[in-house]
């Protein structure tokens, strides 16, 4: 018979240890909540004006330069802590995308700004039936229990 | 029961959609979690109250969009309607309220018909986020309070709820969270979960290291009738001054599999280059066990099935303004049907008037193991802005190796003008036409009205 580790009890363990056994928060400066300086239109590369380690995420600049490898892999460093995004991207600047029932494309929404890797450009009706196809994980983060309820027009 | 967005936006309407097929609303999760929502949203709003002299010290931020939308729509049968319906995104932000490091965030949305209904009923919308937040001067610790979109280790969520978060003198640190889950489920025979709890240890290291271990529960009846629980494990190490190693992994303990892993090395040697390869790889099972869409469960998708890609991602600004993309990934699955594919991607970018404008060309194919999976793409676009001026022109065209709705091709251009009328606020429009599988010919017009104020320098994007 298998039987599961009940994990909760360590994870709590480990909490309180945490918080009694080290109580006292690090006297590293914050990252300040808003960018001091106004930021240039188009793809921010924070490298032109630090070179140094990021207080927000800790890492240095050069991780969160706004290239075409960041923007595809922003989730990752995300999921370490967002007090460096928030402090150049107001909370609707994520959920133009991770939306609960949007009904907009942001592509559609930031129509004037070609620029932007907005997803499902063209009738994404159409070609959505392969790229969900071949890859339906990426579908998931933002429409797994987000729903878009067009969504229910084919699939119920 | 009490729905935060019913408040504001009632519906109860099923109807008819924009392509003329069935529809349902949306089920909105409305537990007892849930009923707690008015007390989170009303402590929130009332907590800056309570700082002495909160107006004249906040740094205010606005943002108001409006988009009015027209399109036809041909239903079956033959006969035409008419869509008009009107958008409004809303944002605000008040920061240093009372002259302490205390804020308050409202991003929210809402759409009213003046047509044909376009989506489910006439009117719609959603609060997206709502909350109070604490930053603390040092160590980056920070709580929030009410509904907000979190990504901490395991958890990418919009709950109701509180979110704690604090780093020691060691760099040892830890998050927690908890609430209700802001779900919205249109499978049937579920609603989605009651309550969500989770947290995260991490050490971290400036500039060299951070290592973290996370939880999430999430009580609710997924698929096999389960709750959601997640085991999430994160590495973020700089292996050498230009190089750095990412992993994510998540187990989901539910249904004792592994949901998803990613692991990358990226090199950034300087401004100019940014290179990543890696790899990923997830299954339907652990990933997609508490979808509430139904195009994640079976029979939509062979749930047996599980994905493994390796990709790889160059940025290279190979002369000032002028930056070329590359980007690949094999896909392999475990199941014949889909099959296997291949997704090449090359694109150029030029960016000038002072980085207010860019203008890029991209090419895009995939070819795969199924021919119905097969398709080319090809896209341009363009921005002009002189002064006050803005002008967008944006093509992309789709070929399709099989054919979809007897087309093997479609073809969509976005042009877009728009005039600042004062610095805070800017009007535009859109036209887009497209020939598609789903559209012989089809033109719909936006109209955009943009509105920014905020009382302070600094940057918000």
């Amino acid at each position: 018979m298998t039987r599961r580790v009940n994990i909760v009890p360590f994870f709590r363990a480990a909490l309180l240890a945490l918080l009694f056994g080290c109580s006292a928060v690090s006297q590293a400066p914050s990252v300040p909540p808003k960018h001091p300086e106004d930021l240039p239109p188009g793809r921010v590369d924070c490298l032109e004006c630090h070179n140094d380690v990021s207080s927000g995420t800790l890492k240095p600049y050069a991780s969160v330069r706004h290239s075409r490898v960041f923007i595809d892999s922003h989730g990752t460093y995300a999921r370490q802590g967002q007090n460096l995004c928030s402090s150049c991207h107001a909370p609707a600047f994520c959920q133009t995308c991770h939306a609960g029932k949007e009904e907009l494309k942001p592509n559609v929404k930031t129509g004037d700004r070609p620029d932007l890797r907005a997803p499902h450009r063209g009738d994404y009706l159409v070609t959505h039936r392969i790229d969900g196809r071949l890859d339906p994980g990426s579908c998931f983060r933002c429409h797994g229990n987000k729903s878009d309820s067009r969504c229910k027009q084919c699939h119920r | 029961m009490v729905d935060l967005n019913r408040l504001f936006w009632e519906n109860d309407v099923d109807t008819n959609t924009v392509l003329g097929a069935r529809m349902g609303r949306p089920t909105t999760v409305a537990t007892l979690g849930k009923r707690l929502l008015p007390a989170i949203v009303s402590i929130s709003l009332s907590l800056p109250l309570l700082l002495p002299g909160t107006a004249p010290a906040a740094d205010l931020t606005f943002s108001s969009k409006t988009y009015g939308l027209s399109y036809e729509r041909e239903l079956p049968g033959g006969e035409k309607n008419q869509y008009a319906p009107l958008y409004e995104y809303l944002s605000a932000d008040a920061a240093n309220l009372g002259g302490k490091p205390v804020s308050l965030h409202f991003y929210g949305w809402g759409r009213v018909d003046l047509a044909e209904e376009s989506g489910s009923g006439k009117t719609s919308g959603e609060i997206g986020s709502l909350y109070m937040e604490y930053r603390h001067p040092q160590g980056n610790a920070q709580a929030k309070l009410g509904r907000f979109f979190l990504t901490e280790g395991a958890a990418m969520e919009t709950i109701d709820g509180a979110f704690v978060k604090t780093t020691t003198p060691l760099g040892l640190g830890v998050s927690v969270y908890g609430g209700a889950p802001v779900e919205y489920s249109i499978l049937s025979g579920t609603e989605g979960g009651s309550s969500l709890y989770g947290g995260r240890v991490f050490f971290v290291r400036a500039g060299f290291a951070e290592l973290g271990a996370s939880y999430l529960k999430e009580n609710g009846m997924f698929q096999e009738g389960k709750d959601r629980e997640l085991i999430g494990g994160d590495l973020w190490l700089r292996v050498a001054p230009p190089v750095e190693f990412t992993a994510q992994a998540t187990y989901n303990r539910s249904v004792g599999e592994m949901a998803s892993q990613r692991y990358a090395v990226r090199i950034v040697p300087g401004a100019n280059f940014d290179i990543s390869a890696g790899y990923e790889s997830y299954t339907y099972k652990g990933l997609f066990q508490a979808t509430l869409n139904p195009a994640f469960v079976s029979p939509v998708v062979d749930i047996g099935d599980g994905v493994q890609t390796i990709f790889g991602v160059v940025d290279w600004a190979f002369v000032p303004g002028w930056t070329l993309e590359v980007a690949g990934k094999n896909i392999r699955h475990d199941k014949s049907d889909p099959g296997d594919a291949d997704r090449g991607e090359v694109g150029v970018r030029y960016s000038y008037n002072d980085k207010k404008d860019v203008a890029g060309l991209s090419a895009a194919f995939v070819s795969a193991d199924r021919e119905e999976n097969e398709y080319q793409e090809y896209r341009g676009f363009a921005s002009y802005s002189p002064s006050r001026l803005r002008l967008t022109l944006d093509a992309i065209t789709q070929r399709y190796k099989q054919e979809i709705n007897g087309r093997k091709n479609q073809y969509q251009v976005v042009a877009t003008a728009g005039y600042q009328l004062l610095a805070a606020l800017q009007i535009s429009g859109n036209l887009t036409y497209t020939q598609s599988p789903t559209f012989e010919e089809d033109y719909a017009g936006l109209v955009r009205l943009t509105y920014d104020l905020s009382t302070s320098t600094g940057g918000k994007k």
